[in-house]
């Protein structure tokens, strides 16, 4: 900006000719200025979006080192010249800045591309003459209660927001609207807070009942139901950017279901707010948190989650904890502190420094910034529902007596044993090991013949290995050149479980890959177990280094010596998920690698003593190879790593028997020789203790926030950039808010019982005006999402602050909040506005009549699936999914199909339909459902033609027209036209008018004669969606009614909420 | 615009609306023309406080639409059109210090213990007066090398896929802004009443996935997405009818649900419901001028034989580029191609064999047929991927073999047609083509000189979300006058 240098005086025509142009305009515009103006209505809208680019909060944006955003730099005296004298034009360097001749002098400048308008010129010219009263911005002010406005009709008052709403109106010289016809009024009451329309039975009890309270009744019914914990949840889910995929170019799948049902039952069990809040932003801080408490905090984990090879971990950690200041300041603050990550806000008093100590608080997670591609990523949680938890318990229950029961008889079994030992000709007993998901066993005794394995015997390439004196009768010497093929067995991949267990001997020299199914070069995709330095090293490689895990033992193998090496992996796809023990003993692990991220499966067979390359070829004597399906348990690995026969323990004193010894010679006894009942309890024992681990594997995980041990630095990233830190900040309210109220702590649990202090400014009116959106289709403030100066001003400031005090004084209570707002006259007025009122609020936006609006993607699909009794009302669980046109996610995502569910699944609510972030449902996203990339918190509302092909041919709705129409037919017995109005009514709520019914049997008749006409038609039609169709209905007429009830379906009313 | 002018536009507009009623003819232009304001005010929330662009065009446009054949995975540049000769003598040897400079490298290749140079093993030759050095892989764009302007100077700032292709699509590295094409049809609207404005297509199968958010409006209207044109199944979802249902059925069906629709507006009033109603006539035309559009049946042999034998198939890149030239000749603004495959980071020769076989011929096709028509002038083709490949060998170098890691310091795209110079060159790289060493371009500023090519001056292409004016160059991007005619 050029220097302010001394301004030129205007001649009084240049302002006079300003005037006449802006009383033209507003004279056209049916309007008079308003006479009292206040400053952040009036004039800092007008500041805030023409002028603090370059004179606002950005210290390094600022020109002139001048700031109209605070009070100080408004009315700065700059030497010779102040910015605004109030009451003095002339000498207010604002105001002639803004009219000035000269170009070069005039604000803003050409440069700029901003142009001021005559209308905000005037408006800053009224304000200075009036005495330029400063305020500070609305939002930062926490809200006063207040008082009812006096109000001339005060019959229409049904509770406090009606005097605030009829005081504008009356002010405005409008009345309110009359009252919605109770079919109305039910219908958008029961789609407001639960999601789906009125069923006859329920528009009939309120239509007959005369008693006052009738539509609190109704109001009571539907915050009860469990549906209405759904319907709240949906909401939720765009501001939480729920999705069932982690985003990202793979895009794989995540499971995240468990934290919705959390939501879901929050709602329904009318968790107040202030818990809601804090249980996502910190449950897991809370003392001894639930597991429900933990569960919550799902909400932070939500965000993309980048599992791409090569991408560089730092940058995308650094982009979690971005999503995470920025959601939660959109969420509960309503400000884009997002803008700090890079710079001081332009416009709101938010520097970058507050925004790194935001950055702070969401900063100590022991997380990795590449995700893991498909499950969750860490740190997650076992997460069982309710029903699992009863199954727990019961197996638990089941496990314990099993152990109490074998246990009473272990005197009998030693006992037993030794009774046993004396009887039997130990020369006739044979040897056993762990058979239980046995899927080959290679003794590599004198020849390959006798291995167990299922697959054809192996065959040695590359040269023979000559059998030599093994641990166990024989075993095979490798000298590093070839190796044992056995073809195609062990085909295990990352979400298997298996083990493998071995006898190794080796010279200080020698190892090489002991086992292994992988590309035979070095660094090959596939898993294999090598020795190395005398280590055993387990790898899993999808792609080496960046796709792969590699573990390492601490402890060396003692040369010249038979080890027994046991090794399990539990299909957990992380390092932590592999263990190996040497001589039964479980050893310490380093982990070089833990970032595989894909099957490792490869289309080699399994080898014994190569794999890996040539140079990986092992060197030394291998002997009874056994691979299992499962991961091994410690006690089964004690066993195996016992050597001795069973003929040998027995033969040893019973006072010298090792353990393991004991240990083997018991489960062996149990096997084979016991008594019946002996037998049957270690059975019982065995399978129950199975059982327990095998529901425990099943139950599902949700991923979580964890605080790790110490605190992770925070630093102020130039620009944003990961690798640019600056100054380490630490965790911090931002200046411009009140500080944390004593006793709190400086973490995350600190922050969200700040947002829930009734002293912050922000998060209630932030809540209620979201709220109050779904309701009206407007929030108070237009921009829910931005309560800072670039924000919309509220409608109706003092309603506002009513409803956020109210919402406080009522601990938080949601249902509480609902119900007053569905219960005031307000909302109950009719949505009808003639002419003259559409053209003057054209946005409804003084609420001089209901709301009338679009539907959501997720309304319109369920009420279809309601008004059609297809609805399966199922609540929670995992997500499910629907139809959805086929190919869509192939086409560009080879690797993974869609694969639709059947039955049930294909009627459930839009809420749990599943949610790949790459791929969107296009039936929803026809209707503008959010993406869900990041945290979305106003849902579009456009009126396209893809829309009305969606209705028309999308199978979901034609098949919700077929089941509609055979409804009408079946549920009213008589003649068509009562069938058609009982279909009209159950898409409307309401009976058709004449003029309506006859179009509708008019229609009727038409698409009757075509289908009587083409009857193969009438098939095709009726036969599409899995839903069966009843085969004692008529085709024709059953087509003919599908095809009325597809109007019925497309109706501008039926997906209008009026 | 004069806001007192404006105001009685919009007197003019509402009293057109209070006498005609319902106003079919001009509600029904909301979505595929660019006629916001002639919406009047509706619940429809996306026209709210949104401003329509009616000072567009800025300047006079060189181009009226753009064809984007966007190379999804990042071609080798240095094996198409990048030509380095003295790399030959430099075979496996190590990648020097002075031109690696420490630059960070992919989470793939920054552990290998040695980043030997990797000189390509194809032939390159110079085409045409513009002696363009094109490689053999691309014969047939060779022959059209004079109407090629070669950036070979583009550099970004992501290093992996979905960053990159993400800020080559909005111009920022995450997700949630708008798509370029989304721009445009925002900026612009449509020209053709019957298709919609930004049109994208996805060939290619394996490689890199690729998301519906790169032709998504992010937080413009949804209205502003691209559609996508599918190959199987429904060329636009939804777009046939159901089994029984022919137009025939179709149209007694619009008649009734029109009348319906009728009696609701009489009885509440609300503009939005006459816009519906035009929607669905809109939805019914749809019907007809989509096929249309994408049967190829009727063009003649010799125009198969130009694109080659894939352009029979449909999902192909050449049916894809076939069907792209229809779609302009009908005046739709935007239209983009996705090839996938292009991510070589092993065996790189005979993939990338593969991928110029199936786009080579179709894309010089593409530039051959407008120009027959007369279109090349103004359409702006668009050729390019979402960074370069590094040109040190990824994994094992043999004499017949080797593979490339991302590289986003350089790589090239090229230009064609609506305004742009043919037959140059424009930047330059070192001798490893691994650094710029003239006229570096920045993906913004590829897509500053893509809108003023359409007139539009893209500091003032902007739409206010959250609190500030976002525009597709973010804070930066200047016109590459050098490249403009």
């Amino acid at each position: 900006m050029v220097p302010i240098k001394q301004r030129k005086k205007l001649t009084r025509g240049c302002v006079s000719g300003l005037f006449s142009l802006f009383t033209l305009t507003s004279l056209l515009q049916g309007q008079t200025p308003t006479p009292d103006l206040t400053f952040n209505q009036d004039i800092r809208p007008i500041l805030t979006d023409l002028c603090i680019q370059c004179h606002g909060p950005d210290s390094v944006q600022r020109k002139a080192s001048l700031r109209l955003d605070t009070e100080d730099g408004l009315f700065s005296d700059r030497g010779d010249y102040r910015i605004v004298i109030p009451g003095n034009l002339e000498e207010s360097e604002l105001f002639q800045r803004l009219i000035s001749p000269d170009e070069d002098q005039r604000m803003p400048p050409e440069s700029s591309g901003l142009k001021i308008s005559p209308e905000q010129i005037h408006l800053i010219q009224k304000w200075i003459e009036q005495g330029a009263p400063w305020q500070q911005h609305w939002s930062f002010i926490p809200p006063k209660r207040a008082v009812f406005p006096s109000v001339r009709n005060t019959n229409w008052i049904r509770n406090g927001i009606d005097y605030f709403v009829l005081k504008r109106l009356e002010t405005e010289g409008l009345h309110p609207a009359n009252e919605a016809a109770r079919e109305t009024l039910i219908r958008r009451v029961s789609l407001d807070l639960t999601g789906l329309p009125p069923s006859p039975e329920e528009i009939d009890t309120f239509l007959l009942d005369n008693t006052p309270d009738a539509f609190e009744k109704v109001v009571d019914r539907l915050l009860a139901s469990p549906r209405y914990g759904e319907r709240m949840a949906e909401r939720w889910m765009d501001l939480a950017r729920y999705a069932d995929t982690s985003g990202y170019q793979n895009d794989g799948p995540r499971y995240m279901w468990r934290w919705r049902d959390w939501v879901i039952s929050a709602y329904n069990r009318n968790l107040s707010f202030r818990d809601f809040t804090i249980e996502q932003l910190a449950g897991d801080m809370l003392e001894n948190p639930t597991l429900d408490q933990l569960i919550a905090t799902g909400f932070n984990r939500n965000h993309r989650g980048n599992a791409e090879g090569g991408i560089i971990p730092e940058e995308f950690a650094v982009e979690y904890v971005v999503d995470r200041v920025e959601t939660t300041g959109t969420v509960w603050l309503g400000l884009t502190i997002g803008c700090g990550r890079c710079h001081d806000h332009k416009f709101d008093p938010l520097s970058q420094k507050d925004f790194y100590q935001l950055f702070a608080y969401f900063n100590n997670i022991p997380e990795n910034g590449r995700a893991v591609k498909e499950g969750n990523s860490p740190p997650f949680i076992k997460a069982p529902t309710t029903d699992q938890q009863q199954i727990l318990k019961q197996l638990e229950l089941k496990q314990n007596q099993a152990e109490r029961h074998f246990s009473d008889l272990r005197s009998q079994l030693s006992h037993s044993i030794l009774q046993w030992q004396a009887d039997a000709i130990p020369t006739a007993i044979p040897d056993g090991s762990i058979a239980d998901q046995l899927i080959a066993h290679y003794a590599l005794d004198d020849n390959l013949d006798e291995s167990k394995s299922r697959t054809p015997p192996g065959a040695f390439q590359d040269g023979d290995s000559p059998f030599v004196p093994g641990r166990i009768k024989q075993g095979l010497l490798f000298n590093g050149r070839h190796y044992l093929g056995l073809g195609d067995i062990a085909n295990f991949s990352y979400f298997d479980s298996f083990s493998f267990s071995m006898w190794v001997f080796t010279e200080p020299n020698q190892g090489g890959t002991l086992i292994s199914r992988m590309k035979d070069e070095h660094h090959g995709s596939g898993y294999s177990v090598v020795v190395e330095n005398q280590k055993i090293q387990v790898n899993l490689i999808q792609r080496w280094l960046d796709d792969a895990i590699r573990v390492e033992t601490v402890a060396a193998l003692n040369p010249q010596r038979w080890s027994h090496i046991a090794v399990t992996y539990d299909g957990t796809r992380t390092a932590q998920g592999i263990s190996v023990y040497v001589n039964g003993k479980s050893q310490e692990l380093i982990f070089h690698l833990d970032g595989l991220n894909q099957s490792f499966a490869v289309d080699e067979p399994f080898r014994i003593g190569g794999g890996g390359g040539l140079e990986g070829r092992f060197h030394g004597r291998v002997d009874d190879v056994r691979i299992y399906d499962k991961s091994l348990t410690s006690d089964e690995i004690t066993i195996l790593s016992t050597a001795e026969s069973l003929h040998e323990i027995l033969a040893i004193d019973p006072g010298q028997r090792s353990d393991p010894q004991i240990a083997k010679l018991e489960h062996l006894y149990l096997m084979q020789f016991a008594p019946e009942s002996l037998t049957a309890s270690y059975l019982t024992l065995l399978k129950t203790r199975k059982e327990y681990r095998q529901f425990y594997r099943s139950i599902p995980t949700v991923m979580v926030m964890k605080e790790q041990p110490g605190i992770r630095d925070t630093f102020i990233l130039d620009r944003g950039q990961y690798d640019k830190p600056g100054t380490k900040v630490t965790a911090k309210i931002p200046t411009v808010f009140h500080p944390l109220p004593k006793g709190l702590p400086a973490n995350r649990l600190g922050l969200a019982a700040w947002l829930v202090d009734a002293e912050n400014p922000l998060t209630a009116r932030v809540a209620v005006n979201r709220y109050w959106n779904m309701y009206f289709g407007n929030g108070l403030v237009a921009t829910l999402e931005d309560f800072g100066s670039q924000g919309s001003p509220p409608t109706h400031p003092h309603l506002l602050d009513w409803l956020a005090t109210e919402f406080i004084h009522s601990n938080w209570n949601i249902k509480e909040l609902q119900k007053l707002i569905v219960m005031s006259a307000t909302y109950r007025q009719s949505s009808y506005a003639n002419n003259a009122l559409r053209s003057r609020d054209p946005e409804n936006l003084l609420l001089a009549r209901g709301p009338r609006h679009r539907m959501a993607a997720a309304m319109i699909r369920d009420q279809a699936l309601a008004i059609s009794g297809l609805l399966v009302e199922r609540l929670g669980g995992p997500s499910v999914k629907p139809y959805q046109p086929e190919g869509l996610w192939k086409e560009i995502a080879t690797d993974t199909d869609y694969e639709q569910d059947r039955g049930d699944n294909l009627y459930r609510r839009s809420l749990y339909t599943y949610w790949k972030r790459t791929v969107n449902n296009p039936t929803m996203t026809n209707f503008d459902a959010s993406p869900r990339e990041t945290c979305t918190v106003i849902q579009q509302r456009t009126n396209t033609p893809l829309q009305a092909l969606t209705l028309m041919n999308d199978i979901t709705f034609v098949e919700a027209s077929r089941m509609l129409g055979e409804r009408m037919i079946k549920e009213v017995s008589g003649t068509s036209a009562a069938r058609l109005a009982y279909g009209f009514r159950l898409a409307t709520s309401r009976f058709p008018e004449p003029a309506e019914h006859t179009l509708l049997i008019n229609s009727l008749s038409t698409f009757l004669s075509h289908f009587q006409e083409n009857s193969a038609a009438a098939e095709q039609l009726i036969n599409h969606g899995d839903h069966p169709r009843d085969e004692t209905l008529d085709k024709a007429t059953l087509a003919a009614y599908a095809s009325v009830a597809g109007l019925l379906l497309n109706l501008d009313e039926v997906i209008t909420k009026e | 615009m004069d806001p007192f002018k404006e105001h009685q536009q919009n007197l003019t507009r509402r009293l057109f609306f209070n006498r005609s009623g319902i106003s079919l003819g001009s509600a029904a232009l909301t979505w595929m023309l660019h006629n916001e304001k002639a919406q009047s005010k509706s619940t429809d929330n996306t026209t709210q406080t949104q401003t329509a662009h009616t000072d567009i065009p800025h300047f006079k446009p060189r181009a009226k639409r753009i064809i984007y054949l966007f190379q999804s995975g990042a071609p080798s540049q240095m094996d198409l059109f990048d030509f380095k000769p003295t790399l030959q003598g430099r075979r496996a040897t190590e990648l020097p210090d002075s031109i690696r400079r420490g630059q960070r490298l992919t989470g793939m290749t920054s552990k290998q213990d040695s980043f030997p140079v990797a000189p390509t093993i194809f032939q390159f030759k110079q085409h045409g007066q513009s002696g363009n050095w094109i490689s053999e892989l691309m014969p047939h764009l060779g022959e059209v090398a004079d109407q090629l302007c070669l950036i070979k100077s583009m550099h970004t700032e992501a290093i992996n896929h979905d960053p990159a292709i993400t800020f080559f699509q909005t111009g920022a590295q995450l997700a949630g802004r708008p798509s370029m094409g989304s721009w445009i049809s925002y900026g612009m609207g449509s020209a053709n009443s019957d298709l919609p404005t930004f049109v994208a297509m996805v060939s290619g199968s394996g490689g890199q996935p690729l998301y519906d958010r790169l032709w998504g409006s992010g937080f413009l209207p949804t209205r502003y997405q691209g559609t996508k044109f599918r190959s199987v199944g429904d060329p636009v979802l939804f777009l046939a009818n159901p089994p029984g249902i022919n137009q025939n059925a179709r149209r007694h069906f619009l008649d009734y649900l029109t009348e319906l629709n009728q009696l609701k507006l009489q009885q509440a009033g609300d503009p939005e419901i006459s816009t519906r109603i035009a929607q669905y006539e809109m939805a019914y035309r749809m019907q007809t001028s989509v096929p249309e559009l994408t049967k190829t049946d009727d063009e003649p042999e010799h125009i198969f034989e130009m694109y080659g034998p894939d352009s029979r198939k449909p999902g192909t890149f050449a049916s894809n580029c076939l069907l792209a030239r229809r779609l302009v000749e009908r005046n739709v603004r935007f239209v983009q191609l996705f090839h996938r495959g292009w991510d070589h980071h092993t065996k790189l020769p005979s993939t990338i064999r593969d991928l110029t076989s199936a786009t080579d011929q179709p894309s010089a096709a593409l530039l051959k047929d407008l120009k027959q028509r007369g279109l090349l002038d103004e359409t702006l083709v668009v050729w390019g991927g979402e960074f370069g490949r590094t040109v040190y060998c990824q994994g094992r170098l043999t004499t017949e073999d080797y593979g490339r890691d991302h590289h986003p310091r350089c790589f090239t795209v090229w230009l064609a047609g609506g305004g742009i110079k043919a037959g140059i060159s424009y930047g330059k790289t070192d001798d490893y083509s691994y650094n710029i060493t003239e006229n570096p371009v920045h993906v913004h500023d590829l897509h500053a000189t893509l809108l003023h090519c359409l007139g539009i001056e893209h500091t003032q292409l902007t739409y206010k979300y959250q609190g500030r004016r976002h525009r597709l160059t973010d804070v930066a991007g200047n016109v590459l006058q050098d490249i403009l005619v």
